[in-house]
């Protein structure tokens, strides 16, 4: 039964992950599973000092486990899910030895909590670093979704020669793209990681490292079903080494209930059907139930320990430099600064990006900016026809905006290099930038003699089309740059735009005006020659 | 019964008389007017022909941007194939934008869902194109083309009628760009004009229609740009003289030009590819 429930959860988590990409249905909240954890949210709200309303759906699991008690890390949790997949697989027999100091270990969780908290508290998000379903995000984002593109696209390689044989047109050029990403081993190293632990105890993770599962066993000791022992017991002591989070003292018939996930292991391997999970209203606040049994000291020492993440990823040359960053951000994204602060680095947008221009940081913003998106626009460009990014942003770190707002959005400035540019440099016939920009932000003005490309900076949003076709080899004789870029925090990016006398529109371009101006004119034979040497526009004679 | 059987072959004889067939009127009825009028695309497709039409759907605009084709015109030639026998239709072309969106937006994909046997696909992985020789290449002696355009029996291209900024304009010659794999290399590394006549002395397709519903005049290739409502079909099984008479039905960047003045059709004409000036050609001009 609970398999089961883990099993379809884990299932409509990966589903709304392949659902997150263009065309999402914007009823469909993609990143729902997101959106309710409520580590997440409070990492978020605390680091930005604003309430998200996105991040109130997190009050249904903050609800239910009030009510219910920490069921969420046996049954919803899709990391709780994979990891105990991945122990089925992997070390289904192995033996392991354990850890002695069970309690102590456990408390580590409850540390990482206040560590996260106490650094949000002073503007940095970290959670992200731990929290099971921005860890997960990640996980499938950066690795497990290329992986799964690549073996598909290995197997309709294989499948070709039958398709083609069979007839099957459509099977036989289908080829799916492929995405890719800076930080995928890492994201795998970390995974891969939190999995291995596994070999020294049943879901390692979950009992020791879970920050949002030690938040949830905050609350859980007001629930609604609390493990019972009859005297029917025999103290086999079979459920305390079966319980995967040794929520089972020495004593079995005790429970330490805020480490107790409900998962009812402990009933299943009762050979005296001693255990039971009875229904009882009676809320003991303050009672065993909710003591944590964690120390002063241990509370100081996390309050200091995120103390000291927080002054050394905030005191950096990155911070005063965040008015004058380099990066190109999603169109949407808020004000540098409050971006930081509420990105949880969960990789959704990473994902769900059409075109993969979207791509994890590493070091480029320092520590505080670990895996927030940047566009690489050279990789690839920015889509006009979608807006994706912002939809399935948890916390609205990308704004979720029509396709006319997103597309005012501007994220920067196309920058010609001219002594790279063919055309600039090598009289070359290049007009690729032109040919490709959406917006006619490009046009061709005659300098010494030829028409040469120029950039109109009031009419490029930054989409970054000409930085990716640039034909140049290596770096791009077009570049976007952040300069220009209208970030806002609330408010119309339509009307933003407006105010700086931008215009973003499909409308016809300035070739006419060279035209004139250029006194460009053909060789027709028929009158009007004048004195400086006889031009026309490219590819006529 | 034997009347129609002496009488048609006799029709159709006239009717291939025409160097080119120049129809007039709504997308979809000028371009079954103009393959009737050239004599029935039963003269090219046979039973069981595998076709390759090649739009221009390189941009994800939608129809009225006047920078891809238009999707009635694709359809109504994909469906006459398909009538005439075709055991396969495929509308290709290799996309400058993402595929998805191209085949979205362009409408072609939708336009032409409906009919058996026709499949719409962008190309845009290498490994579905193929390399081959350019015996007569001035500037290029190699090209990497989409597989299943040099293994068809029929290859029909459908540009749309549109200025470009390298080239002047944009239409059956210039559309051979879709069909291969480098496309960057003929602005960066060749002359793109004599790369272009180069192609085209390999890549012969043998009926060209070019959909001027309408014309983008200015800012072509990508658009925005100055859109013309032309309502013409151009229809022609020689790739520079339908070109050439393509050139003179609108003013390009608000000028007008003639075939020979656009420097890559002069080049194909020079090394025999085909005819340039329209008024020795005999062109069928109506309306439907």
């Amino acid at each position: 039964m609970r398999t089961i429930i883990q099993a379809l959860s884990l299932l409509l988590f990966s589903l709304l992950f392949i659902f997150a990409t263009y065309k999402l249905p914007n009823w469909l909240p993609a990143d729902i599973y997101l959106r309710i954890d409520p580590l997440l949210g409070l990492n978020a709200i605390f680091a930005s000092r604003e309430i998200i309303p996105r991040v109130l759906w997190s009050l249904i699991l903050i609800g239910a486990t009030l009510f219910i008690g920490r069921f969420f890390c046996a049954y919803v949790c899709p990391t709780g899910a994979s990891i105990d997949f991945l122990d089925f697989l992997f070390f289904r027999k192995k033996k392991r030895p354990g850890l002695k100091n069970e309690a102590g270990f456990q408390k580590i969780k409850t540390g990482l909590l206040i560590v996260f908290l106490t650094a949000g508290l002073l503007g940095l998000s970290l959670a992200f670093f731990l929290d099971p379903l921005a860890l997960l995000t990640r996980f499938y984002t950066f690795f497990l979704y290329p992986l799964t593109i690549t073996l598909i696209n290995l197997f309709l390689d294989l499948l070709r020669p039958l398709s083609r044989a069979f007839g099957w047109v459509a099977l036989s050029y289908l080829h799916y793209f492929q995405p890719v990403f800076y930080m995928s081993a890492i994201t795998l190293l970390i995974f891969g990681g939190i999995v291995a632990l596994n070999l020294f105890a049943k879901r390692f993770w979950c009992r020791y490292l879970c920050p949002l599962g030690a938040f949830l066993s905050f609350i859980s000791p007001l629930g609604l079903f609390k493990r019972k022992v009859s005297p029917e017991c025999n103290e086999c002591l079979k459920c305390q080494k079966a319980c995967p989070m040794g929520a089972i003292e020495q004593d079995p018939t005790k429970t330490r209930f805020p480490e107790c996930i409900q998962c009812r292991t402990c009933v299943k391997v009762c050979s005296q059907e001693a255990v039971t999970f009875p229904a009882s209203l009676s809320f003991s606040l303050g009672g065993e139930y909710s003591s944590t049994n964690f120390s002063r000291r241990g509370f100081l020492y996390s309050v200091a320990g995120g103390m000291t993440f927080g002054f050394l990823a905030m005191r950096t040359p990155f911070t005063p430099l965040q008015s004058k960053h380099q990066l190109v951000r999603p169109p949407g994204a808020i004000p540098e600064t409050e971006f930081l602060r509420t990105c949880i680095r969960c990789g959704e947008c990473m994902k769900s990006c059409l075109t993969n221009t979207l791509q994890p940081c590493l070091w480029e913003s320092g520590f505080s900016g670990l895996w927030t998106p940047k566009m690489d626009l050279r990789l690839a460009p920015c889509d006009q026809n979608c807006n994706v990014c912002g939809k399935v942003c948890p916390t609205q770190a990308i704004r979720s905006v029509s396709l006319e707002e997103k597309n005012h959005a501007k994220v920067g400035t196309a920058v010609l290099l001219k002594e790279m540019c063919l055309v600039w440099a090598q009289d070359k016939i290049c007009l690729i930038c032109d040919e490709i920009c959406p917006y006619n932000a490009i046009v061709f003005r005659p300098v010494e003699g030829y028409r040469r490309p120029v950039v109109i900076a009031s009419k490029c949003n930054g989409c970054g089309f000409c930085e990716k076709k640039c034909p140049v080899l290596g770096e791009s004789a077009i570049v976007v740059v952040p300069d220009g870029e209208i970030r806002l925090k609330e408010g119309s990016y339509v009307k933003e735009a407006q105010k700086l006398q931008l215009e973003f529109k499909a409308n016809p371009g300035d070739d006419k005006f060279i035209l004139e101006e250029s006194g460009f004119k053909i060789e027709s034979g028929k009158k009007e020659e004048k004195k400086s040497q006889p031009q026309t526009p490219k590819g006529f004679m | 019964m034997a009347l129609g059987v002496v009488g048609s072959p006799a029709l159709m004889h006239a009717k291939e008389e025409y160097d080119l067939v120049v129809i007039s009127g709504e997308p979809a009825a000028a371009t079954k007017k103009a393959l009737e009028t050239l004599g029935g695309i039963s003269r090219f497709v046979k039973k069981g022909h595998r076709v390759v039409l090649k739009p221009n759907m390189s941009f994800a605009r939608t129809p009225e941007f006047g920078a891809t084709t238009h999707p009635m015109v694709v359809a109504a030639v994909a469906q006459e194939c398909i009538r005439a026998g075709a055991r396969r239709v495929l509308i290709l072309d290799h996309t400058l934008h993402r595929a998805e969106l191209c085949l979205e937006r362009t409408g072609i994909r939708e336009a032409c869902k409906n009919i058996s046997g026709v499949h719409v696909q962008a190309f845009q992985d290498r490994k579905f194109f193929k390399e081959i020789k350019i015996p007569q290449g001035k500037v290029l002696d190699r090209v990497e083309v989409i597989q299943e355009a040099l293994e068809s029996d029929l290859l029909i291209n459908i540009p749309v009628a549109k200025s470009h900024s390298a080239t002047g304009v944009s239409l059956g010659i210039k559309g051979l760009m879709g069909l291969i794999w480098d496309r960057e290399s003929f602005h960066s590394r060749f002359n793109i004009n004599q790369a272009l006549s180069d192609l085209a002395t390999v890549i012969k397709p043998q009926l060209t229609i070019i959909d001027a519903t309408r014309a983008l005049a200015s800012g072509g290739p990508g658009g925005p740009g100055d859109v013309k409502k032309t309502n013409l079909i151009i229809a022609g099984t020689d790739p520079v003289a339908v070109d050439s008479y393509g050139v003179t039905i609108v003013p390009w960047y608000g000028q007008t030009f003639k075939g020979r003045q656009v420097e890559h059709l002069l080049i194909a004409h020079q090394r025999g590819l085909g005819k340039i000036d329209i008024e020795q050609l005999k062109i069928f001009k109506g309306s439907a």
